[in-house]
């Protein structure tokens, strides 16, 4: 029986490639996919792209993971399937070429997919009457149109697979969706109907459990941390299938969990309704999914369904809000916490004078309560002989000089303050802070084209 | 009866998307799931959250799995791009819910 074999090899944009590069030297896999963007990773790229044409991608795909085992996972022909072109497809595409001839490869065949990205397409639309309904909160996308620094919809597998079948050695896009880029290898290899619904779930499943890289074999993992071998050589997770199977494990001789705790945390990570997880390929159905541990890291993942797929195509819009800027005052014992509190009083004093107007203004404490906020521990018990405390204050305008304000005003209570102050890590900056307009558009505005460079 | 975390008897992960924050929650017995079901109610985590928790909270069961899925909108003071919260993608929400008190009988664990 055929047997399809996928690795993930990246979690996003900076994850480190050594799972990936182990993976392509000693696990029987014939597909990787590695998922380079999360919701603001193309909204950050275009900002690169806007001072630098030549940026708008991930570069590490070819200067950290191809460079380092792309020639011997082509030689072992392993395809790899990536979204690392981000906001430049064609940058990245020139980068793995240039690569590619200096390795002499040749016979090796780039493919690529166009046409996430719409920005361009916006004022017809809005012309057309599509008003661009954000999910999340009420608001009128007129408001922000003239901000937008990226517009990309979530393609799905199809662009991708027809790359593989035009014999693409590695397929690079946009804003394909995280788990499209694990389907497409398994479609095409298993020749799925595009309304074979269950069939393609579980493929989205596949992908939904590898698309974050380390998560789904042992990071993050809250069950039993501790319990997870070497965490420094961490495997990322892979996926088996077969016609009847589909089972998750991990490459030989690498750290990391496969049980069916550390596949269930991953399993509903992200997800909203579990019988409506919506993808543009397939509305997928876990609400009855199982997983059974049937080996050494191996578990078996059943009761995945599949329901017809949406009309329309997730938009992810990238937009300029305002400013923002962080700054922070460390306090040691005693009296840690009173003393950063006291600070961030006369902080706020002196801002009120200077007639800061912030939007938004948020006091917390590290290692009291900046994670945890209003469920941390603040009993008198948990705040007595503390013995260090980082007053954190960050503050959001939309007038960026208004933001900048409450700078200069951190370092001097080293002098000027309560005993003990201690800053550290120099001024802090404004920093600009970009928003998501989630939203959807139609499915039949979007013309994805697939192209083959060959070396 | 006793007071416990709920850490004591669950495990889970959070993820987020914009401004919502979704948080998984897995029995770590199969007899525990019942527990969970009963204590952990999206009112209860609700009244739990206060204002760090500003919208909707929804709980989809998946007894296949003996966990739950817990959607909260608007819990992330923004989301990842606006957020001013140092933890602005929400990862130690999971860890926020286990430290959740819950009520178990004499006998139940």
């Amino acid at each position: 029986m055929k047997k399809i074999a996928i690795g993930g090899g990246q979690g996003f944009w900076g994850d480190s490639p050594d799972a990936a590069i182990h993976m392509i030297r000693h696990a029987d896999i014939q597909y990787m996919a590695c998922d380079y963007l999360a919701e603001l990773t193309l909204s950050i790229m275009a900002k690169q792209q806007l001072k630098n044409p030549e940026k708008g991608f991930a570069p590490d795909f070819q200067t950290r993971l191809l460079k380092e085992a792309g020639k011997e996972a082509w030689e072992k022909k392993i395809r790899i399937l990536t979204n690392a072109g981000g906001m430049n497809i064609k940058g990245c595409v020139d980068g793995i070429k240039n690569w590619a001839e200096a390795e002499g490869m040749k016979g090796y065949k780039i493919g690529y997919v166009l046409g996430d990205n719409i920005k361009d397409k916006i004022p017809q639309l809005l012309k057309d009457g599509w008003t661009f309904p954000n999910f999340d909160y009420d608001g009128n996308f007129n408001d922000i149109v003239d901000k937008i620094y990226n517009c990309n919809v979530y393609l799905g597998h199809e662009g991708l697979e027809a790359c593989l079948e035009q014999g693409a050695d590695v397929v690079i896009a946009g804003r394909a969706a995280d788990s499209a880029l694990f389907l497409a290898p398994l479609k095409h290899e298993f020749g799925w109907a595009a309304d074979d619904w269950d069939n393609l779930a579980r493929g989205i499943m596949a992908g939904h459990l590898l698309e974050c890289g380390g998560q789904g074999a042992g990071g993050n993992y809250m069950y039993d941390w501790r319990s997870v071998p070497r965490m420094d050589e961490l495997g990322f997770p892979i996926a088996e299938l077969t016609d009847d199977t589909f089972d998750i494990t991990k490459a030989p001789d690498c750290g990391g969990i496969i049980c069916e705790q550390s596949v269930k945390e991953q399993f509903l990570y992200e997800v909203h309704d579990p019988a409506n997880y919506i993808t543009p390929d397939v509305n997928v159905d876990i609400s009855n999914a199982t997983l059974t541990q049937i080996g050494d890291n191996r578990v078996r993942v059943g009761g995945v369904k599949g329901k017809p797929r949406p009309d329309t195509l997730k938009l992810c819009v990238g937009y300029h809000k305002g400013w923002k800027t962080v700054s922070m005052l460390s306090f040691a014992w005693p009296d840690a916490y009173e003393k950063a509190q006291y600070c961030a009083e006369i902080i706020m004093k002196k801002m009120q004078r200077r007639g800061m107007k912030a939007d938004d203004i948020h006091i917390s404490y590290i290692g009291l309560n900046s994670l945890h906020l209003g469920v941390a521990d603040m009993s008198e018990e948990a705040l007595k002989n503390l013995n260090e405390c980082v007053l954190r204050i960050a503050v959001f305008s939309e007038d960026k000089a208004e933001c900048a304000k409450i700078i200069p005003e951190i370092s001097p209570l080293q002098l000027n303050g309560p005993p003990g102050a201690s800053f550290f890590g120099g001024r802090s900056h404004v920093q600009e802070v970009m928003a998501l307009w989630p939203t959807t558009v139609p499915r039949d505005v979007v013309q994805v084209e697939s192209h083959i460079l060959e070396i | 009866m006793a007071e416990i975390y709920l850490n004591d008897i669950a495990h889970g992960r959070s993820g987020d998307k914009g401004d919502t924050s979704n948080v998984c929650v897995y029995a770590r017995k199969p007899e525990y799931y019942k527990i969970i079901e009963r204590e952990v109610t999206p009112e209860k985590l609700k009244a739990y959250f206060g204002d760090m928790v500003k919208g909707e909270i929804t709980r989809y069961d998946v007894p296949s799995l003996q966990g739950f899925n817990f959607v909260m909108k608007h819990a992330l003071g923004g989301g990842a791009t606006m957020s001013l919260r140092l933890d602005s993608l929400g990862k130690s929400m999971g860890s926020a819910v286990m430290r959740m008190k819950i009520h178990v009988e004499d006998g139940e664990i």
